[in-house]
């Protein structure tokens, strides 16, 4: 996988390509707004890591530019600005996620990849399958190797998020954002009560528990091909 | 300086601007009456010259040329006609063949009709009157010399000129009584902003209460001023709670490094200094971004993005979301919430407000307590509540909570950072919501009550 890392701190860009080069990810890194802009329009990259603030042209209007310019590679900012707004603002430019710094590596590897493999925009899903379990989205069911189980709205979305990203790592937060629109940081286990009742109800009748715990970082729905 | 300054201020050039429009009407009237004066004499003098001729031409026709020449003597010997300053009338009676019969003018090339010719031995003036044949050959011109019309002409200019004086000189003196007045009041709100700016920020213009422009913009200017100091009020309990608050968690990082440092003698037990230490960070961060969120919402530029929503669904939602976590912290979660209800917010802060509360129940309270998120509506007012059957708190805390960083006597050893219930009074401020902590006997409640919006189909 090509990432473009745009970001003008030398010292967290080196550690950042540093890790990505570790997971086996091509890394092109740009130190400035133009040289972001230039290489982004190549379109050659899965995904572009974007610092909000950079020289010469800042992370929004850069990926305004782009989406003018018709490039969909999916883009992450990096950002020191942690406001509502920003947030709102950063996401209404067109960029796809948002991580405040400072961050762990981990979080912002599980969003790389989970953007790396979004599917096309126009791609209406209807029915997603992960090892034995069947989602119908339309009727709102879920199966389990043919058995039917009943799943609350909110169970119902949180599997709904791993199964679209199966055998990759979901964060805590990632799943917090997307199943709850909850953009700040509980002080309870919300996201493990949940994961430990959809378990539950996943693997009454089954020996194999789908969902993997990665500690201290989120879950991965494993599913074999 | 100061008298240019008045000359440039609004009032005056106003002042200048209507004595001058003034002026211009006043000409305009001026001229009309000069036009209609001087038509009304012409025709007047028009008048005498034609009955004067015509008496000659009576003459002439009765009695022959003798007896013309005789009227024109008599005439000439009239009082109208004998002074010669004034009014001054002019009679010719020529003969193409004898030259002048009679009269008090040179000869003259006859002419026929309504003409002026220069006034006989004067330099200026002129004498206006009519010619006509009496009989072939016969040439009568009788005139009346032109100066009384100029007389009257002069009065009328004259009157006009002490018109303008007066005009002029009230006008730059209403002016610049004005622009003093006018200039004393910018003075007044030049000096304040100065003496902001020179850092005396409690200095606000005075107002005269008279509700005038200038007092309008005067409470406008204080009203941003107070609004400012507010911001900066806030802006310095920001910065003093992140240099003191934040000193003790960073104090005790600081330790537990230097601990590791100097005590760890394996990797396990490095790895596990890191550990706690990143842990310690993130805590750090956790209160970092809470007090920022803090001071952004008082900041109160949020509200601009608020939009009716549901306050019934919003809770609801949270119902089932911790629902199974407080079953997880041995605590039952009940919900009695009316629905349909709908406020005007921000959905995001409005959960982080709820979910602060929620939390609180769960965090301060013992396994087996029971916990109820209620909503109901009274007068148009939406009433909010989370209330537990836990230990409560004492009454004379109960106001001490929103202060940032204060934590209960009895909960200090419980994680948290003291920001929680300092969040919720922001985002109810906000929201321009109360809240209220009561005795749930036993327990506490805690009510946020917030206007009702009219539902958008209604």
């Amino acid at each position: 996988m090509n990432i473009l890392l745009i970001e003008d701190d030398i010292e967290l860009a080196q550690s950042l390509i540093g890790e990505f080069r570790e997971q086996g990810y091509a890394v092109d890194h740009a130190a400035d707004g133009m040289e972001g802009l230039r290489l982004a329009s190549g379109q050659t990259h899965q995904v572009i890591v974007l610092d909000r603030m950079l020289p010469l042209l800042d992370g929004l209007s850069l990926v305004k530019r782009l989406r003018a310019g018709n490039v969909i590679t999916p883009v992450i900012y990096l950002t020191t600005m942690s406001g509502i707004d920003d947030r709102v603002h950063g996401l209404e430019a067109g960029a796809d996620d948002y991580l405040v710094k400072p961050f762990a590596f981990v979080e912002l590897l599980a969003r790389v990849r989970v953007l790396a493999r979004r599917p096309a925009a126009q791609e209406v899903v209807t029915r997603l399958r992960a090892g034995d379990l069947d989602m119908d989205l339309l009727q709102r069911t879920l199966s389990r190797a043919g058995r039917q189980i009943e799943l609350l709205p909110q169970e119902f979305r949180l599997l709904e998020y791993l199964m679209r990203n199966p055998n990759r790592v979901v964060t805590r937060t990632m799943l917090l954002e997307h199943v709850w629109d909850i953009h700040f940081d509980p002080q309870t286990s919300v996201v493990e009560s949940h994961i430990s009742r959809l378990r539950a109800k996943l693997n009454q009748d089954a020996e194999i528990d789908p969902i993997q715990t990665i500690r201290g970082t989120g879950y991965k729905l494993l599913a074999q091909d | 300086m100061r008298r240019t300054r008045i000359l440039h201020t609004e009032s005056f050039r106003l002042a200048a601007l209507f004595a001058t429009l003034f002026l211009a009407l006043a000409g305009a009237l001026i001229a009309v009456v000069y036009w209609i004066v001087e038509t009304t004499q012409t025709a007047a003098l028009v008048n005498v010259v034609e009955a004067d001729i015509s008496t000659i031409r009576n003459g002439y026709r009765d009695r022959g040329v003798d007896e013309a020449i005789e009227i024109v003597r008599q005439r000439l010997g009239s009082s109208d006609y004998s002074n010669v300053d004034l009014p001054g009338g002019y009679i010719l009676l020529e003969d193409a063949t004898r030259g002048k019969l009679a009269g008090n003018l040179a000869a003259l090339p006859p002419q026929l009709g309504l003409l002026s010719i220069p006034r006989p031995h004067k330099k200026h003036g002129t004498v206006l009157g009519k010619g006509v044949y009496l009989a072939d050959g016969l040439y009568l011109f009788v005139g009346r010399d032109t100066a009384r019309l100029g007389a009257v002409r002069e009065r009328i200019l004259q009157a006009f000129a002490w018109l303008a004086g007066a005009t002029i000189i009230l006008a730059a003196l209403g002016g610049i009584l004005f622009s003093v007045q006018f200039l004393r009041r910018v003075d007044a709100i030049t000096r304040t902003c100065n003496a902001i700016v020179a850092g005396r920020f409690n200095d606000r213009i005075p107002l005269r209460g008279s509700n005038d422009e200038l007092d309008r913009l005067a409470s406008a200017i204080n009203a941003m001023l107070d609004r400012i100091a507010a911001l900066l009020d806030n802006l310095r309990q920001v910065s003093s709670d992140v240099a003191h608050d934040l000193r003790t968690p960073l104090t005790h990082l600081r330790q537990r490094l230097e601990h590791a440092h100097a005590a760890s003698a394996t990797v396990d037990d490095y790895s596990a200094a890191v550990s706690r230490a990143i842990a310690d960070t993130d805590e750090l961060l956790r209160l970092f971004t809470a007090l920022l969120r803090i001071s952004q919402i008082e900041a109160g530029t949020r509200a601009a993005a608020f939009s009716v929503l549901s306050l019934s669904d919003l809770l609801n939602r949270l119902y089932e979301m911790y629902r199974p976590v407080a079953e997880d912290h041995g605590h039952v979660l009940h919900r009695d919430i009316r629905e349909a209800i709908q406020v005007r917010g921000d959905a995001e802060l409005l959960t982080q407000l709820f979910v602060n509360l929620v939390e609180n129940a769960l965090r301060h309270t013992p396994s087996g307590t029971r916990i109820v998120i209620a909503l109901d509506v009274s007068a148009d007012v939406a009433i909010a509540s989370v209330c537990d059957s836990g230990p409560g708190i004492e009454a004379d805390e109960r106001e001490k909570v929103f202060r940032r960083f204060y934590r209960v006597t009895t909960s200090r050893t419980a994680p948290g950072n003291g920001l929680g219930l300092a969040l919720v009074a922001a985002i109810a401020k906000l929201h321009q919501a109360t809240i209220e902590l009561s005795d749930n006997r036993p327990g506490l409640c805690v009510s946020v009550s917030a206007p009702v919006a009219a539902r958008p189909n209604s």
